[in-house]
């Protein structure tokens, strides 16, 4: 069902259409005439509740937590959700601990495209070359799939043959999406609904990746040869495509094309820019310092940009690689925006399990001078606690919706005011209750158009399965993809309401907002409730995104 | 990997710092070693073993290459600081292998004594190493997993022949049962040629 307030906006081809409303403006007269939420006379009022033996509010099992906690049933379990149609009443996958659901690496290896259950896969992607011979596969061993790689090649040299491009098939439930890159051919199979923008643009991250392991120079290997194999350069990949393959369903970034910071305290991020700023004088063409996926500061050299999606490439590269865990790394790296032809050298240092610092340079004989840099980085950063504030706002996790402050109100807030450590056991959860934050609002995404900067809620009840954020992150992919879509025109607003969330989508020049809320939420409510939001986010901003200077220039 | 230097060290952008510049003595000998091999031989497990005494069965493949040191002391009461680069085997990274041998001091050349392909590719490394090495340097060949002797298709003739003919020393080892891995070390300390005193 679809709740319309304005009919002559619909847009047309999409089967659940969007209705655009006239959302209030974001403006200090509108939160002025706001009384504060009566119902809500803190927003805390609301406090989490989930299965006490899920204490995790931290976000997706993508953050990955310890994997040796996961058996192989649940390994199993998970990915049964592949093929298995997605259903609300399917409970079975709520006993799965949201900490271990997932484990890197490539999977069901002895399937072949006459196994049923490769057949029933919901999402295959494949690479192959323009002569047809795999490259990747997500599911099953190339080589057994030689002869359906084939296929792919003849249906893309057919149409080509007609000087015209095939982009997207269906095929019943079915989409069959297409990308030509040169001489390679990338496509993915899928009947999860998603947008074909999506897919596309998930074919072109593993593009991307492809790329940052081999340089586009590899084209030359085909003009060489257009036989070429080139398996034998992507040996042991698989834990970079499979875990970047697994970020599509849970790592916002991927779609957003932004990236996202740890929340720290002003002085502390400022504390580890200033480090970082330091070495970058010395020839350090880019210094990243990260927690998990999430950046802790980072600094270009003068002119030297860093697109978002270089650095989610670049940090999947990393964070799949058990081998940078072990010991510091120097390799070889090319990041596709910033120049797909040639590698830039990277070294790669864990200071911990989670944070990690990775300077890259032009210069192939540069190691002993950025080792000499992370010594100078890691004192400094040891010095000023900026290591253990970060493990304290891991342990923290970022903008909790209970924690919703009313409007209006004075004085600045902090993140960390007045809430438990999402880990601590005193933050008592009422199980089988789903009530979430102010006006059921579940869970939002904000994404700064000018910072190209994410910061999104963390998860919790009701959204505490992993099962429950792929299909809120897919719905926010799709809201995206409509929102996004040139064909349509600009869109400032949407009001989605389905049987699983009412979904409110506001974008403006400086941001967009998507929150997701209860199905049965009061829409004026929701949206008065997206307005405290943008004031809590610019509340918090110094904590939640990196400021100053633009982070890629200085 | 405690040099404590506050300062960056005008000479150290190269990657062959350790064995080309001072910093050594006769009794304190600082070198620069490099691995090289098929994927899959067992060079980390080599090195971690030598350098933690860890081993660990599942295999991580390693990206680009990854640094360790590691120090012996030998009886003749002098040190020998192994500053080593484990370089990854796979066909994508050996254009680049040069960027990690150049200015080693030692090579330690690894396969996997249960294939044959490995010791071809092992080969092609000694080979490699004699056209664009350094002139000096110090090989080891070494026929790593020599706990699995049933599976055994490299024998022990063919590596100490090939050894041999090209002026190497050669070890199995095993590092999962950490069979002969500071004997490889040792070894090789105590072929470095010695600085003179100065």
């Amino acid at each position: 069902m679809s709740e319309m307030s304005s009919p002559d906006t619909l847009c047309d081809s999409d089967p659940d259409p969007p209705i655009r409303l006239d959302l209030p403006p974001l403006s200090a007269s509108l939160f002025d005439a706001e009384p504060p939420d009566p119902q809500q006379p803190n927003g805390s009022a609301l406090r989490p509740s989930s299965d006490p033996s899920s204490p995790s509010s931290s976000g997706y099992a993508g953050e990955r937590g310890s994997s040796t906690a996961t058996s192989v049933s649940q390994v199993e379990e998970v990915l049964h959700h592949e093929i298995e149609e997605i259903s609300i009443h399917d409970s079975q996958s709520l006993s799965i601990d949201s900490h271990a659901s997932w484990l890197p690496g490539k999977r069901h290896n002895d399937e072949d495209d006459a196994s049923i259950s490769w057949r029933k896969r919901k999402k295959h992607f494949f690479v192959l070359s323009h002569s047809g011979k795999p490259i990747y596969s997500r599911y099953g061993d190339e080589h057994k799939l030689a002869g359906f790689s084939a296929t792919l090649q003849a249906i893309i040299s057919f149409v080509e043959n007609g000087s015209d491009r095939v982009k997207l098939v269906r095929a019943g439930k079915h989409q069959v999406v297409f990308l030509v890159k040169g001489p390679i051919y990338l496509v993915c199979i899928s009947c999860t609904e998603e947008p074909y923008k999506s897919l596309r643009g998930q074919l072109e991250l593993i593009y991307g990746q492809m790329i940052v392991i081999l340089t586009k120079s590899v084209n030359r290997c085909f003009e060489k040869n257009p036989k070429f194999d080139m398996t034998p350069l992507l040996g042991g990949t698989d834990f970079v495509f499979s875990s970047l393959i697994h970020s599509f369903s849970w790592n916002p970034a991927t779609f957003l094309h932004a990236y996202t910071c740890l929340p720290l305290a002003y002085a502390t991020r400022q504390a580890a820019g200033a480090i970082l700023q330091d070495v970058g004088d010395s020839g350090v063409l880019f210094a990243i310092l990260m927690c998990r996926h999430k950046v802790i500061s980072l600094l270009g050299a003068q002119k030297a940009s860093l697109h978002p999606d270089d650095m989610l490439l670049l940090v999947n590269f990393v964070m799949s690689t058990e081998s940078f865990r072990t010991s510091e790394a120097f390799s070889p790296v090319c990041l596709p925006r910033y120049n797909p032809l040639a590698f830039l050298y990277a070294y790669i240092h864990f200071f911990d399990n989670d944070t990690y610092l990775m300077l890259l340079t032009t210069g192939s004989d540069a190691f002993y001078h950025l080792k000499d840099c992370r010594i100078r980085i890691e004192t400094v950063l040891l010095k000023s606690n900026v290591l253990s504030e970060v493990q304290r706002s891991l342990l923290d996790g970022g903008m909790h919706i209970e924690d919703l402050p009313p409007l209006p109100r004075s004085g600045s807030s902090h993140l960390s005011q007045h809430r438990l450590p999402s880990d601590s056991p005193e933050r008592l959860r009422e199980p089988n209750c789903a009530v979430g934050g102010a006006a059921g609002l579940w869970h939002f995404i904000y994404r700064s158009i000018y910072l190209d900067q994410y910061v999104s809620s963390e998860f919790s009840s009701p959204i505490n399965t992993p099962k429950q954020q792929k299909r809120l992150y897919r719905a926010y992919q799709k809201l995206f993809a409509s929102m996004h879509d040139k064909g349509v025109g600009p869109h400032k607003t949407q009001f989605r309401r389905d049987e699983n969330y009412v979904l409110l989508c506001w974008v403006t020049q400086d941001f967009e907002l998507y929150a997701a809320f209860d199905p049965l939420a009061d829409k004026a409510l929701a949206i008065k409730t997206c307005n405290r939001v943008c004031q809590w986010v610019k509340d918090v901003e110094n904590e939640i995104f990196l400021l100053g200077a633009s982070p890629f220039s200085w | 990997m405690g040099c404590g230097s506050s300062l960056p060290d005008r000479d150290s952008r190269q990657l062959g710092r350790p064995s080309e510049n001072g910093g050594q003595d006769a009794k304190n000998l600082r070198v620069k070693l490099v691995l090289l091999g098929d994927s899959g031989v067992g060079k980390s497990c080599i090195v971690l073993r030598f350098v933690r005494g860890q081993f660990d069965p599942t295999s991580k493949v390693t990206v680009g290459a990854s640094f360790l040191s590691q120090t012996i002391a030998l009886q003749d009461s002098t040190t020998v600081k192994f500053e080593i680069w484990d370089t990854a085997g796979q066909e994508r990274y050996a254009a680049l292998a040069p960027l990690y041998y150049r200015g080693a001091a030692v090579a330690v050349i690894v396969y996997d004594i249960t294939s044959p392909e490995s010791f071809s590719k092992a080969q092609f490394w000694v080979k490699e190493l004699q056209k664009h090495g350094s002139p000096d340097i110090v090989m080891a060949l070494v026929g790593n997993k020599a706990d699995l002797l049933e599976k055994r298709e490299v024998a022990v003739q063919d590596g100490t022949e090939y050894a041999e003919k090209n002026g190497m020393f050669f070890i199995e080892t095993s590092a999962k049962t950490a069979d002969n891995i500071n004997e490889l070390f040792e070894e090789i300390a105590k072929r470095l040629p010695r600085p003179a005193v100065s």
